[in-house]
This record gives structure tokens, sequence and C-alpha cells, in this order.
């Protein structure tokens, strides 16, 4: 493949929030699974890094979520860009995604912290049948990402800095006195530490490790 | 002309020297051992770990070493690593990367030749290797699959070897029947990461189940695969007496916060549900696996959740890896690296339990009767090759050969320098 196919242009930029924003790009007629993640970085750059797409699977476009981390190289490298600026795409890739035989009969949980949304965001893009429950964990409430995107019954806010969101404290607070139906599918994405006490919960409550599925991002 | 090849790392990496050697040895070259005066070296490297990137170097020094005036290739997986570098290694002639590892005999006959040999101007391919029939091993590798998508966090593998692609089901099927017209009596299934082949509808499932159907005196070996996606059809498989009742489950670490960091694609609670299944539906089932100790933030309690399921699940043979940070992958830059020392020690308990673990496995198959299949025999006379379920075997008789299947019964430890078992033919049992 020539290098140039990888190139992808930069469509637009949008600023959630100081550290987190939207980029916005062609997609070149790429195929995907939502859930799946591109590896992603400036165009010319060895550094490349995994971003979960945000967009649907019916969108013309790419989009992804992502957040400045401290110290971090490529998260920042990414805020600086403008629109017509190129950036350098491999994949998509993974194995975060639905069985789409089950949406129309099955019961989902998602549970996301930070920008671990952006892969519920494509399931919920993609699938407007899709019977679910999002729980997203985040500090402040404003970075309840893009949350008129959902159904206000299918999303429920759990901030940990203020009392503002829907719930104050961790989504673990959350589950560990809201019992999850043992038939139900848990796709569970964002920082290791919170997959692994979920992990523990739902186990817990009898939900059985083949429908509980994890995406770490760190 | 002679030609010496080195093989360094995995299965894939051995199966890749056997087909090249296998073509060389059809264009009249000879082929010699390592250590002998040759006019062209192959070195085929590895760089899972730095000690691979060590041991690579020294491989290709040495070649250098031996003969000033040979032609020296270096392919495998340290050419797509350190491609730059090794380009301006004055002991090197061609740095050829795996995706045009297939096409060294027709860079060196262009060379040979004197026209264009640079090797950035032949076609990749991934597949194109003959069925091997002059191979250094009894067993017939067949490579099904290259690449791999899965990105553990400590794995260089997918950028050394790219994107997961399968082979066509129907070419394997062919070079199966191939081989085994060669005579090979044992076919060992290889790749990257096996278990998520795909071809059309047939997944690895099915393309095993093909296999076991097609004709001949033959064994079926499924080796290395990764522990994520199996159906009770996989279990099923077992059954088929072709299908040899050992596997190296790769579980890398104990720990479920660890395997999480590693962005593995199962728990340790799965894994353990997997072993524990096959051992209730085939009680002499071997297993055998890779573990990484010293993976960054691996605090004493997770690597004592490493020990506890290396006890608890028996593995026959533990392979420890020491964690060697790789450039690019995402564990490099994770917090909480773990000193040298620790790792030693860590390494060296695992060690201990898989030395104690295989001599407990090949005691309790003692009394048992296994498939010998002969791979050499020794200047003493001792028939020396492997069983179905992989336990090295020993065997004394008359008229013994090479590649050949003896039913055996299992008597004794033999205690050398690794253990194995010494048989008697099952005919002398009345
Ligand atoms: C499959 C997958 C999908 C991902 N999808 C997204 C996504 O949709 N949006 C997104 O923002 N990130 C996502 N990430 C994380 C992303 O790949 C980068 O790690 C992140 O953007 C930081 O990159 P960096 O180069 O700026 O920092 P690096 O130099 O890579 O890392 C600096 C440090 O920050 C830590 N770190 C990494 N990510 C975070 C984080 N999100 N919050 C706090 N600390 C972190 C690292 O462990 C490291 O110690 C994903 C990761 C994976 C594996």
């Amino acid at each position: 493949m020539l290098a140039n196919d990888n190139l992808h242009e930069l469509i637009e930029i949008r600023h959630l929030t100081a550290s987190a924003y939207i980029l916005k790009m062609t997609r070149k007629g790429l195929k995907f699974n939502a859930g799946q993640h591109i590896l992603l970085g400036k165009a010319g750059s060895i550094e490349l890094r995994e971003y979960s797409i945000y967009s649907g699977e019916q969108d013309d476009f790419f989009e992804v979520l992502i957040k400045e981390v401290d110290n971090g190289v490529v998260s920042k490298q990414l805020k600086q860009l403008h629109p017509g600026d190129m950036v350098q795409l491999e994949g998509p890739l993974g194995y975060f995604t639905i069985d789409t035989d089950r949406i129309a009969h099955d019961n989902f949980l998602f549970v996301a912290t930070g920008t671990g949304i952006a892969p519920f965001h494509s399931f919920a893009k993609s699938y407007p049948l899709l019977n679910y429950q999002l729980l997203h964990g985040v500090r402040f409430a404003h970075e309840a990402y893009e949350k008129n995107e959902y159904l206000p019954q299918n999303y429920l806010l759990c901030t940990t800095a203020e009392s503002s969101g829907d719930y104050h404290g961790r989504v673990t607070d959350y589950l560990r006195t809201h019992t999850v139906h043992p038939e139900t599918h848990c796709y569970l994405c964002g920082n290791y530490k919170m997959i692994y006490e979920v992990f523990e919960i739902l186990e817990k409550q009898g939900i059985p490790s083949e429908r509980m599925h994890a995406e770490v991002y760190f | 002309m002679k030609i010496a090849f080195k093989t360094l790392g995995c299965r894939l990496n051995q199966y890749e020297t056997d087909a090249l050697a296998s073509r060389f040895h059809q264009g009249s070259y000879e082929l010699v051992d390592f250590n002998e005066q040759a006019d062209i070296y192959i070195v085929n490297t590895c760089t899972v770990t730095n000690q691979s990137d060590q041991k690579s170097r020294q491989t290709i020094n040495q070649a250098r070493n031996k003969n000033k005036d040979a032609i020296v290739v270096v392919t495998g997986c340290m050419a797509n690593n350190y491609k730059k570098s090794l380009l301006e290694t004055n002991a090197i002639d061609f740095v050829v990367d795996n995706e045009r590892k297939s096409q060294i005999y027709s860079i060196l006959e262009n060379h040979f030749r004197g026209t264009a040999a640079d090797p950035e101007g032949f076609d990749k391919d991934v597949f194109s290797y003959e069925a091997a029939y002059k191979t250094f091993h009894t067993r017939s590798m067949i490579k099904i699959q290259d690449g791999c998508d899965n990105f553990c966090t400590f794995c260089i593998i997918p950028k050394v070897r790219g994107r997961a692609v399968s082979r066509p089901a129907e070419e394997i099927y062919t070079n199966i029947r191939q081989v085994i017209d060669h005579g090979f009596k044992e076919v060992v299934l290889t790749g990257v990461n096996i278990g998520r082949y795909l071809d059309g509808t047939t997944n690895f499932e099915r393309l095993v189940e093909n296999i076991l159907h097609l004709e001949g005196d033959f064994r079926l070996r499924i080796s290395s695969i990764e522990p994520d996606g199996f159906s009770d059809r996989f279990f099923d498989l077992f059954e088929h007496p072709k299908l040899t009742p050992h596997l190296h489950l790769c579980l890398q670490s104990g720990s479920e916060s660890v395997l999480l960091r590693m962005r593995r694609m199962y728990t340790a609670a799965q894994f353990a549900a997997m072993v524990n299944k096959l051992k209730s539906r085939f009680p002499d089932f071997n297993i055998t696996t890779d573990m990484i100790v010293g993976f960054p933030g691996e605090t004493e309690e997770e690597f004592e959740q490493s020990v506890q399921m290396a006890q608890e699940l028996e593995f026959s043979h533990i392979h420890t890896f020491k964690y060697s940070i790789r450039t690019g992958t995402r564990a490099e830059r994770m917090p909480d690296q773990i000193s040298e020392k620790v790792k030693n020690q860590r390494s060296a308990i695992l060690r201990n339990i898989s030395t104690a673990n295989k001599k407990e496995y090949y005691s309790t198959m003692i009394g048992k009767p296994q498939r010998m299949l002969i791979e050499r025999i020794t200047s003493d006379g001792t028939a020396r090759g492997y069983g179905e379920n992989y336990i090295p075997l020993r065997l004394k008789g008359k008229n013994l050969q090479k590649n050949q299947f003896v039913n055996v019964l299992l008597t004794g430890l033999h205690e050398g320098k690794e253990p194995e078992v010494i048989t008697i033919p099952a005919t002398a049992v009345k």
C-alpha cells in the first residue's frame, strides 16, 4: 500500500472542554464495525496511538473523541491540528464489537469512564434499535461529552467531584447498589482499574464472563 | 555452492527456514551445518525480547566470522524492526523483511546472475512458500496465517509481522497433502495468531476439522495458540484420533489486573475454565504455556497470582519470559517498570515450578501407552522422539527408523539435562 493511502484530511476539530476534543476526518471508504479503533497520528509521524471510532458506521467520515493527556505526546500533537491538515491512520482494528444478531432482542449495559464513551457513541449511532443503558463516569458534569446524542432514559452520568450529575459517585459505586440482569451483555471501556473493579462487581451479581467485554485504554 | 541456515525464535520462523532450505536444495545448493564454512549464511532472526535481539546479532557476527567472503542474508523480525541500522552494518549483504522472505531464493539467484537483487524490488508475499520436503525436523510445519491484530501492550509482533492475514484454505489442504506425500507423519499448524484464522466462512475450527478429514497416516498438532474465542466445537475436535492432545496456550499472567494492562483478550478465570474443561474431558491432556514476569507495575501480589495459577493448572512446561521493553509498544510508556533483579527472581521461581510440574506430569504418564514418532536415532542406538502428548520419549530396540510411528509403553523417567521418558515397544507387553 502507498503511504498516501494512509493519509486522511482533517475536516473539523470541535473542542468540547479545555482538554477534550473531537477530530472529524475523511473516511475514504474504509469499512469498520462500531467499537473498533484506528491508529492515528500526525501525517509523517512515527508516533501513532489507538483511538476508538466515535462516529457511526453509516457516516461518511471518521470521528474520534480525544482527551489531551498531561505529558502525553500524540494527544497533544493532534490537538494543535487545523482543518485541512493531514493525519495518518491505520486500521480499523479490534474486536470490541457487538454481534448484530443480538441487537433486536438483547439488553446491553455500557460502562465508560472519560473518553471511554467513544465506542458507545458509535454503537448508539450505528444501531438505532439498540436497547442499552450507558453509565458514564467523569469528574465534572461538563465532561458529559455530547450527552444530548443519547436518549435521557439511556444515559446516566456519574460525577465524582461534584453532585450535579445523575448520580454522585463512581460508576462502581452505582453498580454496587444497582443489580444488573444476568442476561445483559456488558461492555466496559476506559482505564483498567475501573474495568477490573466492574468485572468483580458484575461477576458477584452473576453475569457470566462470556457476557463481559472490555476495552482497556490505559 | 554451500548454504547454511540459522533460525531464532518461533515455529513460524522454523517453518519459513525449512521451506527456504527446501527451495535451495532443489536448486542444487548444498545444505551444510551453520557451524561449517559456507558460501551463503541465512540468519532468520527474532526480536521478541532484548535477549532475542542479542542472540540474533551474535549469530550474524558468527556467520561473518566463519567466512569473511560469504554472503550473509539477514531476515525475520529483526530485519523488520531494525532494517535501517542493519543495512548500515558491514557484516550483512542483504536485509530481507518478513514480507519478502519467501523471495530470498530469487534474490540470491539474481545476485549471482548479476541482475537486480535489491530485496525492495521484489513482490511481498507472506504465503508463497513451497511445501518443504527437505526440513530440519521430522514434523512438517504448515503456515496457515501471519500477523496479529491483537496489539497486546507488550508485544512488538504486530509491528514486525503486520496485520492478520489468513492463507486460503485450499492452499493449506494442498500443502498438507504434499507434505504427507513427501512422507511426513506429523503436521504442525503455525502462524502468529492461528486461532483468528478466517478464510471466507472457514474459521480455525472448520479448518482443523477439514484437515483431520484428509487421508493418510499422519497426526496433527495445533501447538501454540492464543486462548481467545474457542467454542465448544473446538474442544470436541480433540475427540479425533489424529489431533494430538497437547496445546501451548499462552497465559502470560495469572493476575486479572495485569492481563487487563496487557490488553489480553481473556481473563485468568476464563483461561482456567478452558484448561479445566480440557482436562476434565481428556485427563492426560498436556498443556504448556508462556508467561511474562516483571510486566510494568507487576506487584508481589500480582506475581503471586501467576505463581498460584502455574501450580494449580499444572502446566507441564512454562516458557518464562522476563518482560523487556520493546520500542513503540504501549507498555514502553507505562510507569513502574520493574528492575532486572526482581525479574530474575520471579523468573527463577516460575522456572522451578515448571521443572517440578514437568516431572510430575511425566510421572503420571508412566504405565500409559503413546504413539511415538521417531525423530532421530542416537549413536548408541536409542531412538528419540515424541508421543502424541508431546512428551519426549526414548526407546531402545532393533530395526528402529527415523520418521517411524511405534506404539510404546511409558516405563520410567530418564533424568538428563531435560527429563525424558523411557519406553518399551507396546508389543513387548503381554
Ligand atoms: C484500543 C484503544 C482505544 C483508545 N481510544 C481512545 C479514545 O477514543 N480517546 C482517547 O482519548 N484515548 C484513547 N485511547 C488512549 C490513547 O491511545 C492514548 O494512550 C492517549 O491519547 C495518550 O496518548 P499520548 O501520546 O498523548 O500519551 P502517551 O505518551 O501515550 O502516554 C502518557 C501517559 O498517559 C497515560 N494515559 C494514556 N491514556 C490516558 C488517558 N486517556 N487518561 C489518562 N492517562 C492516560 C499512559 O499510560 C502514559 O503513562 C485508546 C487506547 C486504546 C488502547
